[in-house]
């Protein structure tokens, strides 16, 4: 079950993506993306992230898709164009990049797998989660750094998107 | 069986399909959404750490869980500001097309 629940979220994820690339229609790439991301929370849960998971769809899938397709609204006129040349100069370099990561991922196996861990049974997450945020000798203090950084982001995000006085003369 | 391997390399392939996205789109928002993929590939890997991690006294704390929140909310920040500099930079210049953006480039 387990097995078939990974290879269906990784396709969606893995087909989201590709369409995310290489769809010449940006508002079909912003639906892509919607597929792709929540394949990766079906991918949480596989690994019984459930908290993590839940975030993903209403922070993700709900939320930033939104404002992309928000920002699509707001400021794309022709349909994206999309180079071949580009294509071409680009290919070998991603095609490196993606045999590095594979090559590291089959490096990095053994360390872990000598570190022990075993597939364990699957516990809910979110209590846990939730005392290390609170502990103030582990995460405590980056959790209050990131209220900050989300007011700071707010008041940014306002002050960028008013009009300034020249525009609104 | 699904093994921490296989998590690996979906990860690295979700990865070079963002990458492909940034590097082959033009489109501002678009490059957005390809960093996005690639930011979520790094939050699947991580996952896939925590895992798999050896146990301390039995129990594995999820402190990859708790990387991967913070991962997510500052990604959340970087779209807001990122989206809002998009449409002011479409409002100024009637583009979001990177190639026609590049004065700061060297």
């Amino acid at each position: 079950m387990l097995d078939f629940m990974f290879i269906f979220f990784a396709s969606l994820a893995l087909l989201g993506g590709l369409l995310m690339a290489f769809h010449p229609n940006i508002v079909h790439s912003a639906f892509a993306l919607v597929a792709a991301l929540f394949g990766v929370a079906g991918l949480y849960w596989t690994l019984g992230a459930d908290f993590l998971g839940a975030t993903q769809v209403l922070l993700y899938v709900g939320g930033i898709t939104v404002l992309l397709l928000f920002a699509v609204m707001l400021s794309t006129r022709d349909a994206a164009r999309i180079s071949i040349a580009r294509y071409a100069l680009m290919a070998p370099i991603v095609g490196l990049l993606g045999a590095f990561l594979v090559t590291t991922g089959k490096a990095l196996v053994p360390i872990v797998r000598a570190a022990g861990g075993a597939l364990g049974p699957t516990e809910p997450t979110t209590e846990k989660i939730g005392n290390l945020f609170m502990d103030p000798t582990a995460f405590m203090l980056p959790f209050e750094i990131l209220a900050v950084l989300l007011l700071v982001v707010l008041v940014g995000a306002i002050t960028l998107a008013r009009r300034g006085e020249e525009d609104a003369a | 069986m699904i093994q921490l391997e296989h998590y690996l390399y979906l990860s690295g392939l979700v990865f070079t399909l963002g990458l492909c996205g940034v590097m082959m789109r033009r489109n501002v928002i678009l490059v957005l959404m390809g960093v996005e993929i690639m930011l979520n590939a790094a939050n699947l890997a991580l996952i896939a750490f925590n895992k798999y991690m050896l146990p301390i006294d039995g129990i594995v704390e999820p402190k990859g869980q708790v990387f991967v929140f913070f991962t997510i909310a500052v990604a959340a920040a970087e779209v807001a500001v990122a989206l809002v500099i998009a449409v002011a930079l479409f409002r100024r210049l009637d583009t979001v097309n990177v190639d026609d953006v590049a004065n700061l480039r060297w």
